[in-house]
C-alpha cells in the first residue's frame, strides 16, 4: 500500500516549499510523537492522534486513537471514511490533511499548517436576519418621524399659520393633512365642509362653539328663554354630574350647547336624530320646575307622553278655533254636511252611484278615501277637498240643457246663483193660451219661439236651492243672512296638529282607516283624527325595542323654533328646521 | 434543628427550580391570562350593557374610558423593551412582566377595538388602531414559532456549531479549488462562481422561504451531467453536490432564525410607530376638541 505525502511549508518570505515523499505501508500513523508516519508539531495535536489506512474497497478510514477527535470536511468527528477519488479534508489542531488521488496513481495526502484563523464571529452574524433587513432601530426611527411629521406637525403647522377668513361653506380648508384627523364623514348637511375642518374647529384645544355653528346657522333660535330652560331642566344626575365635571375641565362649552345634542362625524347620511334624554331631561316633570307651564309632561312617547290635542272649529259658522285633548271627544263644526260612513258603504245608494259613473269618474264599485282625497306632490300630505274636482262628479249641479250642453250653477257664490237659476228662460212653461198657436217659426220649436209665461218653475227652483232638501242643501246647512237665504260658512283645516310632524308618505302601506275610523263615522262632526293610543300600536318610546318603532321625541317634534321672531326672509318654515331633517325621510 | 432548616431549604430550592422551568406563559398558574379573561368579559359585557348616544364610538364617555385604559396599557407594554435589559426575581421577575405582557397585550385586542366602536376609516386613528393589532398579531406569531421552530432547528443542526457549519463550507471550497485545477476555462469558471458566491447573500424572501434560484453551486452542477464525466470532473461534481448539502443545512437553518426573528423586525419598529400614531391620535383629538 502506497501513500504519496505531500508537505507544504512556507518560507519566512512566504515562499512555498512542497516535499512529496511515498509511505509505503498499510497504516499511516498522525500525531504529535516525532516517530508518527506523519508527524504535525502542534501542542494541539495528541502524541499519537489517528491513523489512516486502506480499506479493500479503496477508500481510507481515518481513526482517532484516543478521545481526542478530528475534523472531517469541517465536521468534528473520531472516525471518517474518504473517497480519496472524491477527496476531503482532514483537521488536526493547526494542520490540514488534503486527501486526494490523480487517476490510477496512489492517494495523496498534502499537509498544510494554517495561520490560526481569526474568529469567523463576522460570518456566523450572516445566519441572523439581521443581515437582510434593515436595523429595527432605524425602522423605527423612520416610521416614527414619518407618522408625526405627516400627522401630528404638518397638520398643526398649517393650522396655526392659517389665514383667517370667515366661514365658508363652500371653500377647502387651508390645513394640510387634517383629514387624517376625521374620525368619521360628516352628515349629508355638513358635506360641504369636509375639506374646511378649521370652519368648525377654529382654535387649537378648543371644543366646537355655539357662536361657530351659528355663523351659519343665524335663523336659530332659543327653544325657550334660557333662564326657563335653565329651570326646567332641573337638577343634574349624579353620573351625569361627574361626566359634565370632566367635561368642563377639558373645556366644553357645557349643557345647552350645540354639540351637546347634536352629534357630528357619525357618517354620512342624515344627521343623527338627538336622543329622547335630551328633551326629556326637562320635559320630564317638568311642571313641578316650571309651575307656571302650559305644556303638559312628557318624557316617553311610549308610556309618558299627553293626548293629542287637536286645533279645530268648533263653533258652526265661526272661524274661531280652539285646541281640545282627543280624550274629550270633540266635535267639529266646518259647517258640511258629510257623514264618512255614508259615502264609503259598500253597499248602499252612493256605492250604486259610484259603480253606475265608475268607468268615466275612475271609481270603483264603491268609493274609497283616495276618490276625494288627493295627496300633495311629496305624498306627506292632502291637498284640500275641492267641490268641483271631488264632489261634483255626483252631486252636480247641473240645471239646464241647451242643444248637447249642460249648464251648472256656480260653485261657491250664492247671488250669482240666484241669478243664473232666475235667467232660465228655457225650461217648459205652461203655455198662456190654450189650443192656439203662434204661426210659422214662432210656433214653439220655430226659429223665434219665446216662452212669454210665469217663471214659475225658476223661482220654485230658486227657494228650494236653499231649502234642506235642495240642492245646496244636500251639503250645506241653510241659513238666513240679513234676512236672505244663504248656506253655513264653512271651515275646513289642513291641519289638525300644532306641534306635532306627521308624514303620510311614511305611513303609505297602512291603510287609511287604519287610523282614521271614516268607515263608521255616521256625523260630519267626528273630528276623524288618530288618538295616541292608535299610534302606540306601532310607535314606543326610543328604548323600546320590542316596539315595531322605537321612536324618540324627534320623530315628530322640532327642537328649535323655526325662525327668530322679527328675522327677515323667514316664515313658517316648521319641515325645514334643523331638528326635522334628520327624521324625513330621503 | 439542623435538618429541619437542610429540609426547608432544599423545598425552596426545588420550588425555585420548579418556577425556573417554567414558561411564561403558564407563569403562576395562569395567573395573567386569568387576569386579562376577566378584564376582556368585563369590557365585552359592559359594551353591549352601557347604553350610549347615539352610538358606541371613541368619543362617548365609556370610549374615552377605553381609550384612556387602551393608552395606559400600550405605554406599559412598550417599556417592557427597556425592562427587559435589567433582569430581576420575584414579584416583579422578568417572566411576571412577559406573562403579563402577553396576556394584557391579547386583551388589548378587545379593550382598542371596543374603544373604536367598530368606526374604522382612512384616518391617524385607525392608523393607530391598525399598527396596534399588527403589533399583536405579530407578537402572536412570535410566540407561536418560538414554540414550533426551535425544535426543527436544532434537527437541523445535527450537533454542528453554526461555526463548522462555516469551515465546512469552507473546506469543501479550498478542496474544489484544488481538484478544478485540471479543468477547462468553463467549467472552472462554474467552479468559482459557486466558490464565490457568499452564502449569507440572501435577502428577506429567500431566507424566509428557503428558495434560491439563483444558486451559483446548482448552476454549476448543470455543467457537469451524469454520464458524460472524466475522473477530475468527477471529483468536482461529487464535491459540489456536497457544496450543495452544506448549503442546504446552512439555508435551513438561516430559515428558521429568519421565521423566528422576523416577527420582531415587525413587533418592534410598529410599537414605535405605534406610540407615534397615539400621541398623533389623541393630540388631534384634543386639538380639533
Amino acid at each position: 500500500m502506497t501513500f504519496l505525502i505531500r508537505t507544504i511549508d512556507f518560507t519566512a518570505s512566504g515562499r512555498e516549499i512542497i516535499r512529496d515523499r511515498t509511505a509505503e505501508q498499510k497504516t499511516l500513523s498522525i500525531g504529535r510523537a516525532s516517530e508518527n508516519d506523519i508527524h504535525l508539531p502542534d501542542l494541539a495535536v495528541e502524541q499519537n492522534h489517528a491513523t489512516i489506512r486502506q480499506s479493500e474497497t479503496g477508500s481510507l478510514i481515518v481513526e482517532a486513537a484516543g478521545t481526542m477527535g478530528f475534523t472531517h470536511d469541517g465536521r468534528k468527528t473520531s472516525a471518517a471514511t474518504i473517497d480519496p477519488s472524491t477527496g476531503g479534508e482532514l483537521g488536526f489542531g493547526a494542520y490540514r490533511l488534503q486527501i486526494a488521488q490523480d487517476g490510477d496513481g496512489p492517494p495523496a495526502i498534502t499537509i498544510s499548517q494554517v495561520e490560526a484563523a481569526p474568529e469567523a464571529d463576522d460570518n456566523l452574524a450572516g445566519f441572523a436576519l439581521t443581515a437582510a433587513l434593515p436595523s429595527k432601530r432605524v425602522m423605527a426611527w423612520a416610521g416614527l418621524a414619518a407618522i408625526l411629521l405627516a400627522f401630528l406637525a404638518i397638520p398643526i403647522y398649517t393650522h396655526l399659520n392659517r389665514s383667517t377668513v370667515t366661514g365658508d361653506y363652500d371653500r377647502a380648508g387651508q390645513v394640510v393633512m387634517d383629514a387624517s384627523w376625521s374620525t368619521g364623514a360628516l352628515s349629508t348637511a355638513h358635506h360641504g365642509l369636509e375639506d374646511n375642518c378649521e370652519a368648525c374647529h377654529v382654535e387649537p384645544f378648543q371644543s366646537v362653539r355655539d357662536e361657530t355653528c351659528l355663523t351659519c346657522h343665524e335663523g336659530i333660535g332659543d327653544h325657550a328663554e334660557i333662564p326657563r330652560q335653565n329651570t326646567g331642566r332641573g337638577p343634574l344626575s349624579k353620573g351625569d354630574e361627574i361626566q359634565w365635571a370632566i367635561a368642563d375641565m377639558f373645556g366644553k362649552e357645557g349643557q345647552g350647547s350645540c354639540t351637546t345634542c347634536h352629534t357630528e362625524h357619525e357618517g354620512a347620511g342624515r344627521m343623527e336624530p338627538t336622543a329622547q334624554k335630551f328633551c326629556a331631561e326637562c320635559h320630564d316633570g317638568m311642571d313641578s320646575r316650571l309651575t307656571d307651564t302650559a305644556l303638559a309632561n312628557a318624557a316617553d312617547f311610549g308610556d309618558a307622553h299627553p293626548q293629542f290635542q287637536a286645533v279645530f272649529h268648533p263653533t258652526l259658522g265661526s272661524d274661531a278655533t280652539a285646541r281640545i285633548s282627543l280624550s274629550k271627544n270633540p266635535k267639529e263644526q266646518h259647517g258640511l254636511k258629510f257623514p264618512h260612513e255614508l259615502h264609503m258603504n259598500k253597499a248602499g245608494g252612493v256605492a250604486r252611484m259610484a259603480s253606475n259613473i265608475g268607468a268615466k269618474q275612475g271609481y270603483g264599485d264603491s268609493l274609497v278615501c283616495a276618490d276625494c282625497h288627493t295627496p300633495t306632490a311629496d305624498k306627506n300630505s292632502f291637498l284640500p277637498v275641492d267641490m268641483e274636482e271631488n264632489c261634483e262628479s255626483c252631486h252636480s249641479l247641473v240645471y239646464d240643457r241647451v242643444g248637447t250642453t249642460f249648464r251648472s250653477l256656480r260653485h261657491g257664490n250664492v247671488a250669482q246663483m240666484q241669478a243664473d237659476l232666475r235667467a232660465m228662460d228655457r225650461a217648459p212653461r205652461r203655455p198662456v193660451t190654450t189650443g192656439r198657436r203662434r204661426p210659422g217659426e214662432y210656433a214653439q220649436g220655430g226659429r223665434y219661439y219665446q216662452n212669454f209665461g210665469r217663471p214659475a218653475r225658476s223661482y220654485i227652483a230658486v227657494n228650494r236651492a236653499l231649502a234642506p232638501d235642495g240642492v245646496c242643501g244636500e251639503c250645506h246647512i241653510p241659513t238666513t243672512n240679513n234676512g236672505k237665504a244663504d248656506v253655513m260658512p264653512v271651515h275646513l283645516r289642513d291641519s289638525y296638529f300644532m306641534h306635532g310632524y306627521f308624514d303620510h308618505k311614511a305611513h303609505e302601506q297602512e291603510d287609511c282607516t287604519t287610523c282614521h275610523a271614516a268607515d263608521t263615522s255616521k256625523s260630519a262632526t267626528d273630528l276623524l283624527m288618530p288618538d295616541i293610543a292608535i299610534c302606540r300600536d306601532c310607535h314606543l318610546g326610543e328604548q323600546a325595542t320590542q316596539a315595531e318603532v322605537p321612536s324618540s321625541c324627534a320623530m315628530c317634534h322640532s327642537y328649535h323654533p323655526s325662525t327668530v321672531p322679527g328675522a327677515p326672509g323667514k316664515d313658517k318654515g316648521r319641515s325645514d328646521t334643523v331638528a326635522l331633517i334628520s327624521r324625513k325621510p330621503d | 434543628m439542623a435538618s429541619k432548616a437542610d429540609s426547608s431549604n432544599f423545598a425552596q430550592a426545588e420550588k425555585r427550580r420548579d418556577t425556573d422551568h417554567e414558561s411564561f406563559l403558564a407563569h403562576k398558574r395562569m395567573r395573567w391570562l386569568k387576569i386579562s379573561a376577566v378584564l376582556c368579559l368585563i369590557v365585552v359585557i359592559s359594551y353591549f350593557l352601557v347604553d350610549v348616544e347615539p352610538r358606541h364610538n371613541g368619543g362617548t364617555w365609556y370610549g374615552y374610558t377605553l381609550g384612556t385604559i387602551g393608552a395606559l396599557l400600550i405605554a406599559w407594554l412598550s417599556v417592557l423593551g427597556i425592562r427587559k435589559r435589567n433582569i430581576s426575581e420575584g414579584k416583579w421577575s422578568l417572566k411576571a412582566w412577559t406573562s403579563a405582557h402577553v396576556y394584557l397585550g391579547l386583551a388589548l385586542i378587545v379593550i382598542g377595538t371596543m374603544h373604536t366602536g367598530f368606526q374604522l376609516g382612512w384616518n391617524v386613528h385607525t392608523l393607530a388602531w391598525a399598527l396596534m393589532m399588527l403589533v399583536i398579531v405579530s407578537g402572536i406569531y412570535g410566540i407561536s414559532v418560538y414554540a414550533a421552530l426551535p425544535r426543527a432547528l436544532s434537527n437541523n443542526m445535527r450537533e454542528m456549531t453554526r461555526k463548522q457549519m462555516v469551515e465546512g463550507l469552507a473546506a469543501l471550497d479550498r478542496q474544489l479549488d484544488s481538484a478544478a485545477q485540471p479543468l477547462d476555462r468553463m467549467e472552472a469558471d462554474a467552479v468559482i462562481n459557486a466558490t464565490q458566491q457568499d452564502a449569507f447573500r440572501a435577502g428577506l424572501l429567500a431566507r424566509l422561504t428557503g428558495s434560491y434560484p439563483r444558486c451559483a453551486t446548482k448552476r454549476a452542477l448543470k455543467a457537469f451531467p451524469d454520464g458524460a464525466l472524466n475522473k477530475h470532473e468527477e471529483k468536482v461534481a461529487s464535491l459540489l453536490r456536497k457544496r450543495k448539502s452544506q448549503l442546504g443545512q446552512i439555508r435551513r437553518h438561516m430559515r428558521y432564525k429568519a421565521l423566528l426573528e422576523v416577527w420582531l423586525f415587525v413587533h418592534i419598529p410598529a410599537t414605535i410607530a405605534l406610540l407615534a400614531a397615539l400621541t398623533a391620535h389623541i393630540v388631534s383629538v384634543f386639538y380639533y376638541w
